[in-house]
């Protein structure tokens, strides 16, 4: 963590997985559970990061990120959150771990906003070069809210790993405190999941489907 | 008609300037101007025309924007009345929106993610992650060029090709897909969790919260977002465990 090269490829990272998020590429490596597996590598602990990318994941599969709605940014959060549970027993650490990376994904969301806002202060600053049909003005406010999103990125990542080095010095819970907020943060990303499912699935023969894929994985767990 | 190539390159950052003024419209704009480049040499005053259309306001699924583009840009060179142009515009985002967000954040997207979920609790490690971005990439990569190339053919058509095109038909199949894939993955993924822990208190303890958090989901709606019930839940622990103290 304290590795200066380890935080440079951190902070790189998870300005990737903000960019990716809306601005560019959408290639999803900023899902949750990709994000965590990198991060993981990058601190030689990929279960770490698996275990916390799966649990974040959980929380993103509720979200449905149509057009102007306000989500959470769960990438850089998840980086952030797989420091803190890099190195030391992920039952204990995961609970608190999923917490910092919630309240940063919270941040990240509103993060967003703001960013959506100054976008749109900049097409007003510009309306008089695209109503004359500039196209350099268009590849100038391209460039600019990329840039603006790259910006963005780097600070949530920076602030993420600030929050983590903050609660891994400061937050020093006992055992039964973080195996219970372990368990507690799993239930709840195991309802975030569902709830999105179900929400996704309406009334349509999708429930159904659904159904059957939890009967299926219900049965399967069981067995093995 | 040149620049295709990079329009496509383009068409991966149409949300770069993403804002609630135009929404997409800059980004299509940005796509648009290679496209458009021929049209400069041929009649330079469609041509300006054509750009300030290209970037106004305009909103749809990131991944179809590219029927809007190529069918906007063909309508261009067909010498359309611009109104027509911006009527057409108009007419694809609830169209275009609608089939993408169902096709893409509601159908391969978690479909995907839950096959890698369960290939992950099953052990796969690394290779689920690898598996999902090559799958996810090359899908939305061919539904990208696909897009473009047929918006470019239909022009002012391209409400029909749409129409007539395998999207309608594969937006219940994949959303079907997602849903048991979800389902499939969410067990596996609680018992991979769970088994190490080798607790029957703990399964109960998580399955109690997950019941919490779906009812809580019902009562309260959209309002009660996964995260926000995560956070209170955590309050209410971290409460509970201090006045157990």
């Amino acid at each position: 963590m304290t590795d200066p090269l380890v935080l440079a490829a951190l902070l790189a990272w998870g300005t990737l997985v903000g960019l990716d998020l809306v601005s560019v590429a959408q290639a999803m490596i900023a899902r949750p559970f990709v994000a965590g597996a990198v991060a993981g590598m990058l601190l030689g602990d990929p279960a770490a990061g698996l275990r916390v990318g799966v649990l974040m994941e959980l929380f993103a599969l509720d979200v449905l990120p149509i057009g102007a709605a306000r989500y959470p940014d769960y990438g850089p959060a998840t980086v952030a959150a797989t420091v803190l549970a890099a190195g030391s027993p992920w039952e204990l650490s995961l609970g608190l771990a999923a917490t910092i990376g919630l309240l940063v994904s919270v941040l990240g969301g509103w993060s967003l906003q703001r960013l959506r806002r100054l976008n749109a202060e900049a097409v007003q600053r510009h309306a008089a070069a695209l109503a004359a049909g500039e196209s350099a003005a268009i590849r100038r406010l391209q460039y600019a809210g990329i840039a603006r999103d790259t910006l963005r990125s780097a600070f949530l990542t920076a602030a993420g790993l600030a929050a983590a080095w903050v609660a891994d010095r400061w937050l020093l819970l006992d055992r039964r405190t973080a195996v219970a907020l372990t368990l507690v943060v799993l239930g709840a990303g195991l309802a975030a999941a569902l709830g999105g499912a179900l929400r996704s699935a309406g009334r349509s023969p999708r429930r159904r489907w659904l159904a059957a894929g939890l009967v299926l994985g219900l049965a399967l767990a069981v067995l093995l | 008609m040149n620049g295709r190539a990079h329009a496509l390159l383009r068409l991966f950052a149409v949300q770069g300037a993403w804002n609630y003024e135009r929404m997409l419209g800059v980004g299509i704009g940005y796509a648009a101007e290679p496209l458009l480049e021929d049209l400069k040499v041929a009649d330079p005053v469609r041509h300006s025309e054509a750009v300030v259309r290209s970037a106004e306001f305009f909103n749809c699924n990131p991944n179809l924007a590219g029927l809007a583009l190529g069918a906007t840009v063909r309508a261009e060179y067909d010498a359309a009345p611009g109104a027509q142009v911006a009527r057409l515009r108009a007419a694809l985002c609830s169209p275009l929106g609608a089939l993408g967000d169902q096709l893409f954040w509601a159908g391969l997207l978690p479909a995907l993610v839950g096959a890698a979920l369960a290939a992950l609790a099953l052990g796969t490690g690394g290779r689920a992650v690898v598996g999902f971005l090559v799958v996810y990439n090359l899908i939305r990569v061919w539904v990208a060029v696909w897009a473009l190339k047929t918006g470019l053919a239909a022009g002012m058509g391209v409400g029909s090709a749409i129409g007539a095109s395998w999207i309608p038909r594969a937006v219940p199949r994949v959303g079907n897909a997602a849903g048991l894939l979800i389902g499939f993955a969410l067990p596996l993924v609680a018992a991979w969790y769970l088994r190490p822990l080798g607790t029957i208190r703990a399964v109960v303890g998580v399955c109690l919260v997950a019941g919490a958090g779906v009812v809580a989901g019902r009562l309260f709606g959209a309002r009660m977002t996964g995260s926000r019930f995560a956070l209170i839940a955590v309050a209410l622990t971290l409460l509970f465990r201090l006045v157990a103290r």
